[in-house]
């Protein structure tokens, strides 16, 4: 039997959720045990070697802003760094990394290790321990050890019933070659989780040393590197080059004559994939038209000789495998060092949880990552920490960090999750934002810094960071009011201006020539105030620096940040406005609480359906009942009358004056 | 959103049909208890109390005071959740005399209903789930509608003719939408440039949906006249013939006519119907100079009233002097006729070649065809219904419609301006936000559904 001082609290999983989990429970003060089948895969990157991208990269900085570990672990281990999405506009660009696989994990496992209050063991979790009145009290190992808890995160990623699919083989795996995590799903689904499956694969991999780079495009990453972290001011790492490659009507009628020995095909795949990021097999399929695919050969890292096939996921039998890769330019003579695969696995519907991550049938019992139908380690990590968070504020008798919609991707993630569940692989997307102007990765710190300060994970220096970064942004605010635009201040004729948005050397040409800048009338703007002349397209914020007082002296990297944010709040504070208000109102519907334990068979009118979703969800809110599927217009208003009928009957005392949607861990 | 005013569990009645003399009046009650309290004054009470949901009985209406029989009825009992407003309801059809009417009101307000506000039945309607809010909207139309036309047109509406237009527009946007998120959702690198929809065809598209959801934005305009009536001014110089014309129109003689120039000193206004669309027939003072200050005001508020006319019956007397020079002053438009007049007189000239009507407002000649030429204009004009096209009645609608258009006008000037992508899906969502609120839809997952099934994308 496990010995425990203080009041532990158990994470299972030692994936990009279990991490954060573990992380914010440990350094909030909680004793911490993180589980894991195996402590040499600890933070590993499964499918792809990267990390960011579009709205993924947000995420990673809204993980660093609340006081989370993965923005700190990319910047420590990248590859290569791009910033996407330059010429789409501010609010969709986003940084992604390539990483090293290995070094990745290795220093994950280095942080978890060096955490004072974290402690690390090797078992399998296969149930869970409840009390005589139904309180959960703990795990049960694979082992036959119950270690006691009062909260328990549980992040099994694709382990839980994992199941691995090569063509005709299948395998009881969690990643090819590791054992699934056996017993946990069926023990859960005794107790009466509602559980579904789920499929996701990835390609193979081929030795570097097999492969022609002369036939292949290459692709370079960004000269100037911007860290994940706000902590971090310079990213000191290798850059290493990505290849592209193309399918071709060869490699299509190779797929297409095995198709029928796919898994997926062939129906011994019975869980759903992500739709938004196919099988090559998948992508021959649903688009005939296509006599071509685009394939990233990237590193793994920078000691491996492994080259992982972006773009090339496959479940066909190896053979298949080996002969369409060979038909790929640059890859004539790769040498698989692993084939690609298919994986199904359990996961819980996660409209059985609160905004909170916990479950709503049995308290203390948080879900996070992979396990609640997402995919990809930044969705898993945002929820790792979100749920290790609440569970600590749980612990602390205090009310959860909830964030909204509208103020982070995060809360994005979250909300869709438990209001309208999935069925497929849940990937983030800007488009899934209704504000994503609001969301831009900058500003990430200055929305949620201070919840995370609050919430006891982020420290002092970062809150003083902060206040250092509005202050330089005041301050440049104010001399772009000031300062007028003065042509003879400008180095050379600007032939060709930059981009409107805060451009680097990398950057790479424009694709869309007729979206890119319009070129600038600069005499015209001469004696304008620079706030003004920064409004005009195609002008950005480095193009005034000669004009600013001292603007010569902005080259620290906190400078650029704040430049850049500048920038855009000048640039774009007309849409920003108008987002605010329609934030205001939206913050109106979701701050129209709604009591967890209302009787719904109370309100009249209601038809049976909606009666019977809204009692299987218990939405927080108004605007979180509104948001489940097929609940209408209608609902809403008769939930209104009621709860202003039941307001007015004294049947709620006091309407709390902490809305769902607000940081309530700021208390 | 707006909160419902009214409160919903006590009983309301009202008068469905027109407060008017008619052979049959139908009174609505509504309520939980509503048959109980209505047996205060049915006669007899066990009958109602022991009718089933869903059926017809007879009876009488009995003051409960002195015990008067006031009416003899029928009234349809609805028990449950099957009745117009999802309430238990009684439907009491009565004889259609006023004073009867009025006791009978009294009658139901002593039993503990009251009057029931504007729309109330159509609210607990749409409370209880019995219909969603287009469909609300277009019940409220029924109600006031006033002609047989508006009626169709409303029905029309019911059908989900108005939907299913807003549906096709904003089908289209999404598709567009998707095109555009997809930029913004995958990487340059990652999606085939040759997928994308160029700027330039964006814009076109982004104008050719800013002109359907114009075109459904006008048929407001002429929902309008088919609700509140077309405005018919009746104009020419003094004696022209406008007042017996004004009559011959309304069969019965209610306008003063004479042979005294000037005896229409004001403007008489009345309302027809023409094959179902109404018609707001004004008699306008004749235009003249006058010594008179009364006439004089009455020909000024003539002018007012026909320049705010939707069409103009020009007379002119064909047996004055110079018809032929009036005549040619006029140029041709399409909202006024030009009727040739007193084709029965024997010193009338005869009617110049182009678009004059000759007629006989005294005998009746023309009369005919003057009402045919002006039908088939105000067809061609008013009534898209008649077209077989959606028709948007309330004004929710036009302004949803509306703020789509501005924001896709928006978004084709940013366009041109070269805005980024990011900043014009703004617009776009708030295109789709607006037209999602017609039909009741969100956009987020659609796009998202678009976009996988339209593209390849993903690594």
């Amino acid at each position: 039997m496990w010995e425990s001082k203080g009041e532990t609290a158990i994470v299972v999983g030692g994936g990009h959720a279990g991490i954060e989990a573990a992380l914010a429970l440990a350094r909030t003060g909680f004793e911490a045990l993180l589980i894991t089948q195996n402590l040499e895969t600890i933070g590993r990157l499964s499918c792809n070697p990267s990390i960011g991208g579009l709205a993924k990269g947000n995420m990673v900085r809204e993980i660093d802003a609340l006081g989370g570990e993965m923005g700190k672990l990319i910047d420590r281990t990248m590859i290569q760094f791009r910033i996407l999405n330059r010429r789409r506009g501010p609010a969709v660009q986003a940084p992604r990394a390539q990483a090293d696989k290995f070094l990745y994990s290795r220093t994950a496992r280095q942080v978890l290790e060096n955490e004072k209050n974290l402690r690390l063991f090797q078992d399998t979790v296969v149930d869970i321990i409840t009390g005589p009145e139904g309180r959960l009290e703990g795990v049960l190992t694979g082992r036959g050890l119950r270690i006691k808890a009062r909260t328990v995160v549980i992040t099994t990623g694709t382990f839980m019933e994992g199941r691995v699919f090569i063509g005709g083989y299948d395998c009881s795996s969690g990643r090819l070659g590791e054992p699934a995590a056996l017993g946990l799903g069926p023990a859960l689904q005794k107790r009466g989780f509602v559980l579904g499956r789920l499929k996701t694969g990835t390609p193979a991999r081929v030795h570097a040393g097999s492969l022609d780079y002369g036939g292949m495009e290459r692709q370079d990453g960004d000269k100037e590197r911007l860290p994940f972290s706000f902590s971090h001011d310079r990213i000191d790492r290798p850059d290493l080059p990505c290849y592209i490659t193309y399918t071709n009507p060869e490699t299509h009628r190779i797929i297409r004559e095995n198709i029928h020995r796919s898994p997926l095909y062939s129906g011994r795949i019975v869980g759903v994939g992500p739709r938004y990021c196919p099988s090559i097999e998948d992508k021959v399929v649903r688009f005939p038209q296509r006599d071509r695919h685009q394939i990233f050969v990237e590193p793994e890292g920078e000691d491996s000789r492994e080259m992982y096939l972006n773009g090339l996921s496959s479940s066909l039998p190896e053979e298949v495998q080996q002969a369409f890769i060979q038909t790929l330019p640059g890859l004539r003579r790769a040498w698989i060092t692993r084939p690609g695969y298919a994986v199904e696995y359990d996961y819980l519907d996660p409209t059985q949880l609160s905004p909170a991550l916990m479950a709503k049938a049995l308290p203390g019992l948080f879900f996070a990552g992979q396990t609640n139908g997402t995919s990809g380690y930044e969705e898993a990590a945002a929820q790792g920490l979100m749920a290790g968070l609440n569970a600590s504020l749980f612990l602390r008798g205090m009310p959860p960090l909830v964030l909204s919609r509208a103020e982070a991707y995060i809360g994005v993630l979250i909300d869709d999750l438990v209001t309208r569940g999935t069925r497929e692989p849940y990937r983030m997307f800007t488009s899934r934002a209704e504000y994503r102007l609001s969301l831009r990765h900058e500003t990430a710190d200055r929305r949620l810094t201070e919840k995370g300060f609050h919430g006891g994970l982020q420290t002092r220096e970062a809150l003083d960071r902060l206040e250092a970064k509005r202050q330089k942004i005041e301050e440049i605010r104010g001399k772009l009011k000031t300062a007028r635009f003065v042509l003879s201040a400008l180095p050379l004729p600007p032939a060709a201006p930059s981009s409107p948005e805060v451009s680097t050397p990398g950057d790479t040409a424009p694709e869309n020539a007729e979206t890119s800048a319009p070129t600038v009338d600069w005499p015209a703007l001469a004696g304008r105030p620079l706030e003004q002349a920064l409004k005009v397209p195609g002008v950005g914020i480095r193009d005034l620096l000669p004009c600013l007082p001292g603007g010569e002296a902005y080259t620290g990297p906190g400078d650029l940040e704040a430049l850049a944010q500048v920038e855009l709040d000048v640039k774009y504070g007309g849409y920003i406005a108008r987002q605010e208000i329609q934030i205001k109102r939206f913050e109106k519907m979701e701050t129209s609480r709604i009591p967890p334990d209302l009787d719904y068979g109370a309100v009249e009118g209601l038809s049976s359906e909606s009666r019977e979703k809204l009692k299987k969800f218990r939405p927080l809110s108004l605007g979180q009942a509104g948001r489940i599927s097929g609940i209408r217009s209608s609902d809403l208003a008769l939930l209104m009358v009621h709860l202003r009928r039941r307001r007015r009957t004294g049947e709620e005392p006091s309407p709390p004056g902490d809305p769902p949607g607000d940081s309530q861990g700021s208390a | 959103m707006n909160e419902p005013a009214y409160e919903q569990d006590d009983l309301i009645f009202a008068l469905a049909t027109g407060w008017d003399v008619s052979a049959l009046a139908l009174i609505r009650c509504s309520g939980p208890g509503c048959l109980e309290a209505a047996g205060r004054i049915f006669f007899p009470p066990e009958r109602l109390a022991a009718a089933a949901g869903q059926t017809l009985i007879h009876g009488f209406i009995r003051d409960p005071r002195t015990g008067d029989t006031l009416d003899e009825v029928t009234a349809a009992v609805y028990r449950g959740r099957r009745s117009y407003t999802g309430e238990e309801s009684l439907e009491i059809m009565a004889h259609g005399g006023l004073p009867g009417l009025l006791a009978i009101e009294d009658c139901l307000r002593r039993a503990g209903f009251r009057d029931a506000g504007p729309g109330e039945f159509t609210l607990r309607a749409f409370l209880n789930g019995k219909m969603d809010l287009t469909r609300a909207e277009a019940v409220q139309e029924i109600v006031s509608a006033r002609t047989l036309g508006a009626h169709k047109d409303a029905l029309r509406r019911l059908s989900g003719s108005v939907e299913a237009e807003v549906s096709r527009i904003r089908e289209t946007l999404l598709n567009l939408a998707a095109g555009v998120e997809l930029q913004l959702d995958y990487p340059e690198d990652e999606i085939d440039s040759g997928d994308l929809p160029r700027p330039g065809d964006l814009r076109g598209d982004l104008r050719t949906l800013g002109e359907s959801l114009a075109r459904l934005k006008r048929t407001f305009e002429e929902g309008r006249l088919y609700r509140e009536g077309v405005r018919i001014a009746l104009a020419g110089a003094v004696n022209a013939g406008k007042s017996s014309l004004f009559n011959r129109l309304l069969v019965q003689n209610r306008a003063l006519t004479s042979q005294e120039p000037g005896t229409t000193r004001d403007y008489l206004e009345a309302e027809i119907s023409l094959e179902g669309i109404p018609l707001l027939l004004y008699d306008t003072a004749g235009l003249r100079e006058t010594e008179s200050p009364v006439e004089r005001e009455g020909i000024e508020r003539s002018r007012e009233i026909t320049a705010g006319a939707d069409f103009v019956l020009y007379l002119i007397d064909a047996s004055g002097t110079g018809p032929a020079g009036e005549a040619a002053l006029l140029e041709n438009r399409e909202n006024r006729l030009i009727l040739w007049n007193k084709m029965d007189s024997p010193q009338a000239q005869p009617p110049p070649s182009g678009e004059v009507f000759p007629l006989s407002a005294l005998t009746g000649a023309g009369v005919e065809e003057v009402k045919g030429e002006l039908l088939r204009r105000i067809r061609g004009r008013v009534c898209p219904a008649d077209r077989g096209e959606a028709v948007i009645a309330s004004a929710r609608q036009r302004d949803l419609l509306e703020r789509a258009g501005e924001a896709l006008a928006a978004a084709e000037e940013d366009l041109a301006g070269g805005i980024p992508y990011d900043l014009l899906a703004v617009r776009l969502r708030e295109a789709l936000d607006a037209l999602g609120e017609i039909t009741g839809e969100t956009a987020g997952e659609e796009i998202l559904q678009r976009m996988f099934s339209h593209f390849c994308v993903g690594k």
